[in-house]
């Protein structure tokens, strides 16, 4: 009977103390307090994901103009489909006699778990829409993609070679694969993307940039602190590459390339990022894209082994070759 | 108050004598500390010697191609294995002295495969350690393959990959870092040294002085070998000023060898 007793003190004790805790964490969570690593640096660690602005487009539709921000209701709106999209995710089987598609299933790729307020990712010029870019880019013929008739590997993009998305594009929302895993030790921030298993080591100790013939995909990056934001910046790009566009497409940026970025943690899981385009080459003004990446339970960066799995390369340019052969014999 | 005073006075007694009883042992003076008295092992690391081309001993021989002459050669080298001995079983031996054979074919490197474990650790390439107060990462500038230790609860991986997963503990002064989940496809070497998916690999980081580290793996792997073995080499802090990790995205330079007999002729 006491035993009993005791039993019940306990459980009570645990519901105030928790009762407690969750009193304490809603207060955090008015006055965000920025929490530090004990050397002393802003602690932005963690994995965060730019999911929730997956359906967000990179441009806005010129109909909206200025509009940067959705209404309270069109959010509702957006928070109804993604909740019909999340229970049509659910489902193993397709019903019958609806109608198979080619697609893979839902549950493959990744989720808005709320939506993006914006109605665009880029963020300035106030339009949403990317500057125009330069005579010289104008002027230049673009090159066909490879269509159904690879001549090599170099008709595919950089992404589907397995070798970079490039800055931007390892970090703007797309199918699948949208974490990056902030990991800080003294003096350094490093970033992990699980596609292509991009590594960004960045260096806090205001070294100088690199030589510049050291030239490559991800560039040569250097941080600081401004207040409670992590300001990146890098230069040192190969030119001709990526774009600033979802998994590194669009026009290639230059060798004058400049990106700035600026991660601001506003609350225990959200951190406002904010990257800087300026590419004189390119460009004809600097623009920025923008958007929360958030903190998800249980969401997660897995070996992303691309290259080493990349059947599709070989699969594409060896149907290539065959559908070839096959029209000679005719 | 008299009471409570030697009280004071006899808990700061025993917590020095406590501390100073690791000292010999455990703390090695004059590395770099984080704050809560872990060795910092953040930096730049790099593995001289050539155990890259052969963990076993080995003596210099001809490079595969010619027209790179005295560049493309192999150096000679002493190896990284304990006692000197890979114990293979008889069957694992010979598969060994097959992939040395077909290496071009075969090598994960020559492909710009990621390197696996230990293989990334004494490539000729740096990698980066940053440590937090809880993870410890490790960017290797090969293949910008990278791997992160989970220094918390052991978690197990959901799938095998080429990096494995990595769980660490603290053994005083030692960073211990029990690798499993390897998908065994990654090679010891370029002399086709190699491992199965069974393979379990225990390293262990000591700092010797603020600008070495000793580093040691166990290797126990019953599929290939009769008993489990030792490699252990030490590894340098890269010291240039401007030393940093630089990017080696090797894809391009595999794409001609691995796809050429496909491009449009």
């Amino acid at each position: 009977m006491t035993y009993r007793v005791l039993i019940l003190v306990i459980l009570l004790m645990m519901t105030l103390t928790s009762a407690t805790t969750l009193l304490a964490q809603t207060k955090a969570a008015k006055a965000y307090t920025q929490p530090k690593t004990p050397w002393g640096d802003p602690d932005l660690q963690g994995t965060w994901t730019s999911d929730d602005c997956i359906n967000t487009p990179m441009q806005r539709p010129a109909n909206l103009g200025d509009k940067l921000y959705l209404t309270d209701e069109e959010l509702t709106q957006r928070e109804a489909a993604i909740a019909r999209q999340a229970e049509n995710d659910k489902q193993q089987f397709v019903a019958a006699n609806a109608q198979a598609n080619v697609n893979p299933p839902g549950h493959w790729g990744e989720r808005a778990r709320r939506p993006c307020r914006q109605t665009s990712l880029v963020i300035d010029p106030p339009s949403g829409r990317t500057p125009d870019l330069t005579p010289e880019v104008q002027a230049r013929v673009v090159p066909r993609g490879a269509g159904n008739n690879p001549a090599s590997w170099e008709d595919f993009s950089f992404y589907i070679r397995c070798i970079s998305r490039g800055v931007a594009g390892s970090i703007l929302p797309v199918i699948y694969g949208n974490g990056t895993q902030i990991l800080q030790g003294p003096g350094y921030v490093l970033l992990l993307q699980e596609m292509v298993h991009e590594a960004r080591v960045i260096p806090l100790d205001n070294r100088p940039h690199a030589g510049s013939n050291v030239r490559s995909y991800m560039g040569d990056s250097r941080g600081r602190w401004e207040g409670n934001t992590l300001v990146v910046e890098t230069t040192n790009f190969l030119a001709g590459k990526t774009g600033i566009g979802l998994n590194g497409g669009g026009t290639p940026t230059s060798d004058a390339l400049k990106l700035t970025e600026r991660f601001t943690r506003v609350d225990p899981n959200t951190i406002n990022y904010e990257m800087t385009i300026d590419d004189p080459k390119v460009y004809t003004k600097p623009w920025k894209v923008g958007f929360p990446i958030a903190q998800e339970p249980g969401y997660q960066n897995f070996e992303y082994a691309c290259h080493e799995g990349n059947n599709a390369m070989f699969n594409s340019l060896s149907g290539a070759r065959a559908a070839e052969k096959a029209a000679e014999k005719k | 108050m008299f009471n409570r005073l030697t009280v004071f006075i006899v808990a700061i007694v025993l917590s020095a004598v406590s501390f100073q009883a690791q000292t010999p042992a455990q703390r090695a003076t004059g590395i770099p500390r984080m704050t809560d008295g872990k060795p910092n092992f953040t930096g730049l690391w790099q593995a001289l010697g050539t155990a890259y081309w052969d963990i076993r001993d080995h003596g210099a021989q001809n490079g595969p191609f010619y027209q790179l002459g005295a560049t493309g050669a192999m150096p000679a080298g002493q190896g990284i294995v304990e006692g000197g001995e890979i114990p293979y079983k008889p069957e694992a031996a010979a598969k060994q002295k097959e992939n040395l054979k077909n290496r071009l074919l075969l090598d994960p490197e020559v492909k710009c495969f990621m390197p696996g474990v230990p293989r990334g650790t004494y490539m000729p390439f740096p990698f980066q350690i940053i440590q937090s107060q809880r993870d410890i990462a490790i960017a290797y500038e090969y293949a910008t393959a990278n791997r992160v230790i989970n220094m918390g609860k052991p978690k197990e991986g959901a799938v095998d990959t080429w990096m494995g997963t990595s769980n660490g503990r603290w053994e005083g002064d030692t960073l211990v870092v029990d690798v499993t989940g390897l998908n065994g496809q990654s090679w010891f070497d370029r002399s086709g040294n190699f491992m199965s998916e069974n393979v379990h690999i225990i390293e262990r980081y000591t700092f010797a002085d603020a600008d070495h580290l000793n580093y040691e793996a166990t290797i126990e792997d019953n599929t290939i070998f009769t008993r489990p073995w030792k490699i252990s080499l030490p590894l340098y802090r890269r010291k240039e000023k401007n030393a940093q990790l630089n990017e080696f995205k090797c894809v391009e330079f595999a794409e001609e060898l691995l796809y050429g007999h496909l491009r449009k002729k």
